[in-house]
């Protein structure tokens, strides 16, 4: 059977109710007051009045504030203007949310009264129950939306906006103002070659760092976990506690450790593994490494480390994976003649996949922004690659120094954020989409 | 007798200490449908990892195709399993899952191809390839883990309790389909379950099996019209068990009376098991029938009534019955004398077979 929704012709009287419910509205209360919902019309009208308030007593100079930043150096605080500002945007935008609710609201209840006025709730007890019973859900989620708004998109907003402005070590506030400056940090970051050079040279890095040392740790991880699951290996409970050491070890303790264990000049690896290697190996001759100065070793060092820190994780939900994988399928794969690596290769691997993959993919995005391994080791040294910049610095680590050195760039910063979040954003939907992970529905 | 593809030499598999197959021995022929039945941890499962190579033996022979087994890997012997969870593999659609054997062996693609399609025309899941396995139902992955042992051409389909995990309907329907899936490609089906509903329906011949031995082996019919002993009895449909004692030789006392029945070969006054199967039991008025019995409870199966009732002795009978009964009523059971199986305690089944051979004739007489 057919369900065919049932058409409501109204006469041109009752149109013209309904419009005018709706229109009314547009300064909310009137139009629930022409629907005879007196108390919603009260509730809504004083919502109404409290937002007029509000712009009159803050609202209309935070705005102006926002465009301006501020028209006279130390008595305006650009910074505070551009916040209060981005604060009236989020008030403003929950206003017209209720604004657009309340008319529709008032369309919706016109049309029911226009059908049978009897329908229409005009007391506070049957408007309370009506909200509790059919709004119950929205009442439920609207403070975690505004929680959401104020502490997540409220941030961000700020950091976008900085993007577009002069706030660096030559306009800091309240001594100097600060000004939008449309796009120009962006166009300085692509145009100015300082900034150009120093950008693509960090960003560089930060692919090759993310690409090698996440690889790095999942081969590690997976690898370990497929040969200690094996059934002729023994004492595999004392081998799962061994592997488990790197992680149980808080990693800015670790990467420390390795710091001075990698100092070129008194650290142990020069001056007791290399000549140890050195000295048990015949006619094999390491002389000692330049960690921590020439780029190319410490980048190496780093890249190494991360997959000793990173793998244990990886391991241990490889491990988790392997055990729930049935022996049935490896039976049936033998019966069909296949090979060891086979079984690998074609049952191991892509269930591993199946499971894992949303989690490898937080690896890479996590070192994309590992800022403790590489501030940590080397203060992201060694040279420099020009604006403040260290050889090892990747872009996360070059934002602290934009902000935290002697002459602070928060626009350039804010502008590398922008761009750090694009990236790792897009990355992350593209994969989670071919995935499934992130299927709500069954 | 036809060539045997599996043999059996007084097989003996242990686990440490455990004996899990005690001193096994039967031959399969091509092209039967071979059930081995019993209850889960008697070792039906251990005998069908021995057929597929995946467990060896610890004492005895195993031969295929006359030739022994010792030593030759799974894949190179002609045999495929079908497994209790079908073993698919979820990553895969439906087309992979059952070329994968032949990708291993690396046969040339349109041949694959070809292959796959004629394995799921054979069990009817034509145009199915590019499915998702968690897209079909209990029934067609069954069907597709069929045509996956299928593709590989084998002599032998071992299935391990294959339809356990279908509901009622569906799996009364694969025990029609599996039965004529068999007799259409001649190939041999060993099939294990502790269903003898299944069993019975499908097989050619059913090994009965009980903590690792062979009970009893033979054809349904004779299964169950001829259970060796209580053990079979019981497990095989539903009987009315009583101990009963030999007069002589087709005379039998049990329940206060002496009948005439059709066995003989038991020494006098032998104690013995009688066996009465329910639905051959029939509710007449007291005093006109066999044995006096007072109906106790009574169930409605659908197809017949369940009526227990006990006799003067306090034996329970189970009678299966098309008509009502009336609880608290005295009736009386009868039955004839062909109906009444007499089983000897502690008999071997040769001892069985040599009996049952020498004294049918007279008993038929």
């Amino acid at each position: 059977m057919e369900y065919k929704k049932k058409e409501i012709t109204y006469t041109p009287e009752q149109q013209q109710d309904i419009k005018k419910a709706t229109w009314l509205s547009a300064i909310p209360g009137l139009g629930q007051f022409y629907n005879k919902q007196n108390f919603k019309g009260l509730l809504f009208l004083g919502i109404f009045i409290l937002f007029i308030i509000e712009m009159i007593t803050f609202g209309a100079g935070a705005f102006e504030g926002l465009i301006t930043l501020g028209t006279v150096p130390r008595e305006d605080h650009s910074l505070f203007l551009l916040i209060e500002g981005t604060l009236q945007i989020l008030v403003t935008l929950i206003f017209l949310i209720f604004l657009g609710v309340n008319m529709m609201d008032a369309h919706r209840v016109a049309k029911i009264k226009a059908l049978n006025p009897k329908n229409v709730n005009t007391t506070i007890q049957a408007t309370f129950k009506n909200a509790m019973d059919d709004g119950f859900p929205y009442l439920l989620t609207i403070p975690a939306y505004l929680v959401m708004l104020f502490a997540i998109v409220f941030p961000v907003l700020v950091t976008l906006f900085v993007a577009f402005t002069n706030y660096d070590f030559y306009h800091i506030p309240p001594a100097t103002l600060v000004d939008w400056v449309g796009l120009e940090t962006f166009i300085n970051i692509f145009s100015l070659n300082t900034y150009r050079d120093t950008f693509f040279a960090v960003f560089s890095w930060t692919v090759i760092w993310t690409l090698t040392a996440t690889t790095l740790q999942l081969v590690i991880g997976v690898g370990t976990a497929v040969v200690l699951n094996q059934q002729f290996i023994k004492f595999k409970r004392v081998f799962g506690v061994v592997m488990l050491l790197p992680w149980a070890v808080p990693a800015f303790i670790t990467i420390l450790t390795f710091s001075n264990m990698f100092n070129p000049s008194v650290g142990a690896i020069n001056t007791q593994v290399i000549p140890f290697i050195n000295s048990i190996i015949p006619f094999l001759e390491i002389s000692s490494i330049s960690w921590k100065v020439d780029p190319f070793w410490t980048k190496v060092a780093i890249i190494t480390i991360q997959g000793w820190l990173g793998f244990p994780y990886i391991y241990v939900l490889t491990s988790g994976i392997l055990q729930s994988i049935p022996n049935d399928w490896y039976e049936a794969s033998v019966i069909d003649g296949a090979s060891s690596f086979q079984k690998f290769r074609f049952i191991t691997l892509p269930q591993i996949f199946a499971v894992a993959a949303p989690i490898f993919v937080t690896q890479y995005t996590g070192n994309f922004n590992n800022f403790s391994m590489i501030y940590l080791f080397n203060e992201g040294g060694p040279g420099s690659v020009g604006s403040g910049a260290g050889s090892t610095d990747i872009l996360i680590s070059w934002i602290y120094k934009l902000t935290t050195g002697t002459s602070p760039q928060y626009n350039i910063a804010a502008a590398v954020t922008l761009i750090i979040s694009v990236v790792v954003i897009t990355i992350s939907m593209l994969v989670f989409k071919r995935t499934r992970a992130f299927d709500m529905e069954d | 007798m036809s060539q045997a593809i599996i043999e059996f030499k007084e097989v003996t598999k242990k686990y440490g200490e455990e004996t899990v197959l005690k001193n096994i021995n039967f031959s399969i022929e091509k092209g039967l449908f071979y059930t081995l039945l019993g209850p889960s941890g008697c070792g039906k499962s251990t005998i069908l990892n021995i057929i597929a190579g995946f467990t060896d033996t610890t004492q005895g022979e195993v031969k295929l195709n006359q030739k022994s087994a010792e030593n030759l890997p799974p894949n190179k012997r002609k045999i495929n399993t079908v497994f209790q969870d079908y073993a698919l593999f979820p990553h895969m659609n439906v087309f992979e899952n059952v070329a994968f054997g032949l990708k291993i062996k690396k046969m040339d693609k349109n041949k694959v191809k070809e292959k796959v399609k004629e394995a799921l025309r054979m069990v009817q899941l034509e145009n199915y390839e590019t499915r998702e396995i968690v897209e079909m139902s209990g029934g067609q992955r069954q069907r597709v883990a069929i045509a996956r042992a299928l593709i590989n051409e084998p002599d032998v389909l071992l299935l391990d309790e294959p339809l356990s995990a279908l509901d009622l309907k569906l799996r009364t329907d694969m025990q029609y389909e599996l039965r004529e899936l068999q007799q259409r490609l001649g190939i041999t089906f060993i099939y294990v379950t502790h269903d003898q509903e299944e069993a019975l329906a499908m097989s050619d011949e059913i090994f009965v099996m009980k903590a690792g031995e062979i009970v009893q082996s033979g054809t349904p019919v004779d299964i169950y019209d001829e259970p060796i002993n209580r053990y079979v009895a019981d497990f095989i449909g539903e009987s009315n068990i009583l101990k009963g004692q030999m007069v002589e030789d087709y005379r039998v006392a049990f329940g206060g009376n002496v009948f005439e029945c059709v066995d003989g070969g038991m020494k006098p006054e032998e104690v013995v098991d009688v066996a009465i199967r329910p639905e051959d039991l029939v509710l007449v008025p007291e005093n006109k029938g066999c044995i006096n019995v007072k109906i106790d409870t009574q169930l409605f199966r659908g197809v017949h009534y369940e009526i227990i009732a006990y006799d003067a002795e306090g034996n329970e009978w189970m009678v299966h019955s098309t008509h009502k009964a009336e609880v608290g009523k005295q009736v009386a059971l009868q039955f004839e004398s062909y109906d009444m199986h007499i089983m000897r305690i502690g008999e071997t089944e040769k001892e069985f077979d040599e009996r049952i051979e020498a004294y049918t004739e007279e008993g038929n007489r």
